[in-house]
């Protein structure tokens, strides 16, 4: 027992995942209100779990009803997004994101398009015909990421325990590349709970 | 100095004086006051006009100045607002392609003629902004586009722009295009031209501005002698850091210089209208003064006494005014004739009085004579106060008009007066007939009888004359000569006339003085009484003494009795005069023997007065002397004027129980009856009666007549005067039982009638003999 203990002691300084923690974040604008869709990702300091990353909520950004859906898709790096059009219009979706430029041109209901992200970055989403419409495809390199509810609040489980960078990134923050990074410490087991403040625009 | 010193006050004093100059002066400051007024209204109302034409410009050019940037910033956002949503514009800026998006800026702002069309990135670069942006502005920019500014005016450097701004979606923002184009002088004058007056429209920093200014009101500022009005307006500003304001300002000094000449021309007018009051208010004023100075004139000659009247030629409260005046000098006038009258005529007869003679007679005396008499004729009537008492005061006076008519008639153009009582003047100026006949002639007619209300009334006067002989007869001395003369005509009998004479003055003069010295004789002591005995022939012994009244003037020495004794009778004096002899008598008589009286004379003045009686007791009660030793002297004089009163006045004397007799028997009036109306105690015989016996045999008879009748009568006889031997034989052969005379005793003093009734040897001697 005792030498166990001692491996956990070894394995927190040589930055092995001996261990896992839970984060919670909880994002509130300026005035305290809970703010959606913000994408919360950690990046340990003791590096990343190799393998490939994959998200429960899939690949896939859907037109529907004059909007993109989700709003906000997390995805990792290399991965190919369909964008299905669910709408009786088409759609001109193109993005001008440094990490993503790429245009799917007019393409009517029921037709998919797809494209693949290779680089990490936030891509902004819009519709030439439909200047109203805007989506964010977050495409990450850590498994650790999730986005914010409509409660504001974000939980990633098994994350690396240890010192970690936390960036906080939504479309309308008041920041450079609408991103915002904190630094850390995971718990070997159990929960941290994070209450992070964003000035929106 | 001084001249001008004094001008202001001299001026004061005249416009004090003069109605007209005080009408003229209070008309022309009311009028003054109005001009004053009117223009003070009319600046007043002018400027409150102009300051609300000028507030309301103000509020209606600021709207204007909002409408107008209002518009344009649509213009401009319209424009900026279709470069945003070019895709291709759009994706140039989006992918940091510089040269296109300049590009692309460059040929819409010399499409849309701006001054200026730029990028600004969301990171803070500016794209195509023509010349350069001061340190800071390009975050400045940067932050208010972020803050969402995409309207107003826009400061940069020292520039002012209207500028609009859009952002760049891609589809977030990625940046903004600014459309601007310069707000400078001629853009604000073009704006200066849609209002009706040139507010000089500025845009300022409202850091720039007070307070004051930046709430909104219009202020009030005053610089350099203007009334300025300033307005600042809140526009919308780009920078929210630096919030500009719309600064309107206009001058009220200015705006009410273009009113200026309409005040002039008010002013001229109002100084007109003062020249036209003054001239009208002084021509009225001496319109209504002259007739007012007319009043005051005559006036002042009324009260001189002159006649003046005032010439009415208006219908108005003043020719009212100057009718009532002559009607007033007329009836003054006529009172002032009627109190003339009065003051210089007798009520009763209509003739002139006192006052009016002398003015005559003073007119008279100084016309020339020229060969003609003149002459004051004074008259009396004789008796009239019988006629009065008896007849009655309306018969009196009916006879005094009488006479007057008489006095009238007689004058002709002469002149009457009636000087008071039933005295009466006239002045003779006759060529004709002489004084005398003139004098004869008036006796005569008044002296005629008439018959009033029943009785037959014989008039009867006398006259004094006093002849006017040169100016130099003043009217006093004539009429007290005049006066003197008649007092001469009534002593000398009455019903005649006298001339005045200087020696009727002298003696005037002289009886005056001796009244005079009369008062002071009894108080000064200077009389005393003489006593001379009264013989009884038949018990040959004195029975009495007569008690005689003596002054020894200090100067003139003794005087006479028959000189003082009518003038104290004439004046009252008599009367203490014979209250001071009775109690003197008395006093020295209470010493003799009992069967010596004392007698004494009685004046019929004092006679008649009442307290004779009450003189005769108290003399006997302080001397305690018996009355029957007091006999009383009267004349028969007496019993002219009222014998009743007369006799019962005897017979209260002879109550009293002295004795009473009748002196100077048998001259004057005489008469018999006297002797059987009244017992008197004794008779004494007139002096002139002795004096007779010795040359008249009838002088004998009478005595022996009136020693008979007294005999028979039972009264003493006393024969007085008597001188020598002679008479003394023929009285007491005559039967005469007392004498007094120088014969047996002259008057003596009090001294030697005690010797005399003690040792009276010589006398009795001489009459025993």
């Amino acid at each position: 027992m005792k030498y166990l203990h001692l491996l956990a002691l070894a394995g927190i300084s040589l930055g092995t995942p001996a261990a896992a923690g839970t984060v919670a974040v909880h994002v509130v604008d300026a005035q305290g209100r809970a703010v959606p869709d913000a994408v919360v990702t950690i990046l340990p300091a003791a590096g990343l779990p190799t393998g490939p990353i994959r998200f429960p909520w899939g690949v896939k950004m859907l037109q529907k009803d004059i909007a993109f859906n989700p709003h906000v898709l997390i995805v990792p790096v290399g991965a190919t997004v369909a964008f299905p059009n669910a709408d009786k219009v088409r759609h001109h979706v193109y993005s001008f994101s440094k990490p993503a430029k790429f245009e799917l041109k007019l393409f009517g209901r029921d037709e998919t398009r797809s494209y693949t992200f290779r680089t990490a970055g936030a891509v902004a989403l819009g519709c030439n015909i439909h200047d109203a419409m805007s989506g964010f495809i977050k495409v990450v390199d850590t498994p650790f990421a999730n986005k914010t509810g409509a409660s504001g609040d974000a939980r990633i489980a098994g994350v690396t325990a240890g010192r970690a960078t936390l960036t906080v990134w939504h479309p309308r923050m008041r920041a450079k590349d609408n991103e915002a990074q904190f630094a850390l410490n995971v718990p070997s087991a159990g929960e941290t709970a994070q209450q992070i403040r964003l000035a929106l625009r | 100095m001084t001249a001008l010193a004094t001008l202001p006050h001299s001026l004061i004093a005249r416009v004090a004086r003069s109605l007209s100059a005080k009408l003229t002066l209070f008309y022309a400051v009311l009028i003054a006051g109005v001009v004053l007024l009117v223009l003070v209204g009319a600046k007043t109302g002018i400027s409150g006009y102009t300051e609300r034409m000028i507030r309301g410009e103000m509020a209606s050019g600021a709207v204007v100045f909002d409408r107008v940037t209002t518009m344009r910033y649509a213009q401009l956002g319209d424009a900026s607002q279709v470069l945003a949503a070019d895709f291709g514009f759009r994706s140039a800026a989006a992918t940091g392609d510089a040269p296109t998006v300049a590009s692309a800026l460059d040929s819409l702002r010399g499409r849309l003629h701006l001054d200026q069309a730029f990028y600004v990135s969301t990171d803070g670069a500016v794209v195509g902004f023509r010349g350069t942006l001061r340190a800071g502005e390009a975050e400045a920019l940067r932050r208010v586009l972020d803050e969402g500014s995409t309207r107003g005016i826009l400061q940069l450097g020292e520039q002012r722009f209207n500028a609009a701004a859009a952002p760049i979606n891609a589809p977030v923002t990625i940046g903004w295009v600014v459309f601007a184009n310069a707000l400078d002088a001629g853009e604000l004058a073009r704006l200066a031209r849609m209002s009706a007056i040139d507010l000089s429209p500025q845009i300022v920093a409202a850091a720039g501005l007070t307070a004051d200014e930046r709430s909104g009101r219009i202020v009030e500022r005053f610089v350099d002698g203007q009334h300025l009005l300033i307005q600042a307006s809140p526009i919308d500003s780009f920078r929210r850091d630096q919030p500009q304001m719309l600064l309107l300002r206009y001058s009220v000094t200015r705006a009410m210089g273009h009113y200026a000449p309409l005040l002039w021309l008010l002013l001229a007018c109002g100084l007109l209208g003062i020249a036209v009051a003054v001239a009208g208010s002084w021509i009225l004023a001496r319109r209504i003064v002259r007739p007012i100075a007319a009043l005051d004139a005559a006036a002042r000659r009324v009260a001189q006494g002159e006649y003046a009247q005032v010439r009415v030629d208006t219908r108005d409260e003043l020719g009212t005014l100057a009718e009532s005046f002559n009607r007033m000098v007329n009836d003054v006038g006529e009172r002032e004739r009627q109190i003339t009258h009065m003051a210089l005529h007798d009520g009763l007869t209509g003739l002139a009085n006192r006052t009016l003679l002398r003015e005559y007679l003073s007119q008279t005396a100084a016309r020339s004579a020229a060969g003609r008499q003149r002459a004051l004729f004074c008259l009396d009537l004789d008796n009239f106060k019988v006629v009065n008492d008896t007849l009655g005061h309306p018969v009196g006076d009916a006879l005094l008009c009488r006479v007057a008519a008489r006095l009238l008639a007689f004058a002709g153009e002469g002149f009457v007066a009636r000087l008071g009582g039933d005295e009466f003047a006239l002045v003779i100026d006759d060529a004709g007939r002489s004084l005398d006949r003139a004098a004869t002639e008036l006796l005569r007619i008044i002296g005629e009888p008439c018959v009033i209300d029943g009785h037959r009334i014989v008039p009867g006067t006398s006259i004094g004359i006093a002849i006017i002989d040169g100016p130099d007869c003043d009217p006093v001395t004539l009429t007290k000569n005049a006066d003197l003369a008649l007092y001469r005509a009534k002593h000398d009998g009455r019903g005649g006339y006298r001339f005045f004479e200087p020696a009727m003055d002298a003696e005037a003069r002289k009886r005056r003085q001796m009244e005079l010295d009369l008062h002071d004789a009894i108080a000064g002591g200077q009389l005393s009484l003489m006593f001379q005995p009264l013989f009884n022939l038949s018990e040959a012994r004195v029975s009495a003494f007569e008690a005689l009244l003596r002054w020894n003037h200090p100067t003139r020495g003794l005087v006479s009795p028959a000189d003082f004794i009518p003038l104290a009778e004439d004046t009252g004096l008599i009367l203490p005069i014979g209250e001071w002899v009775i109690r003197e008598a008395c006093r020295a008589a209470r010493h003799w023997p009992d069967h010596v009286r004392i007698a004494v004379n009685v004046s019929p003045v004092q006679f008649r007065s009442p307290g004779l009686s009450a003189v005769i007791l108290q003399a006997l009660a302080e001397s305690g002397l018996a009355p029957h030793r007091l006999e009383l002297e009267i004349t028969e004089s007496l019993f002219i004027d009222n014998p009743a009163a007369t006799l019962s006045s005897l017979h209260g004397l002879r109550d009293l129980g002295v004795r009473v007799a009748l002196d100077d028997f048998g001259t004057g009036y005489s008469s018999l009856s006297y002797l059987r109306a009244f017992p008197f105690d004794k008779i004494k015989i007139d002096r002139s009666f002795i004096m007779d016996l010795l040359s008249s045999d009838g002088a004998t008879a009478i005595i022996r007549s009136i020693t008979t009748l007294a005999e028979a009568l039972g009264m003493e006889t006393t024969a007085e005067g008597v001188e020598n031997a002679g008479q003394l034989d023929i009285l007491r052969e005559q039967g005469c039982s007392h004498i007094q005379g120088f014969y047996f005793s002259k008057p003596i003093s009090e001294a030697h009638v005690a010797a005399m009734l003690h040792d009276d040897a010589p006398p009795a001697m001489r009459l025993a003999s």
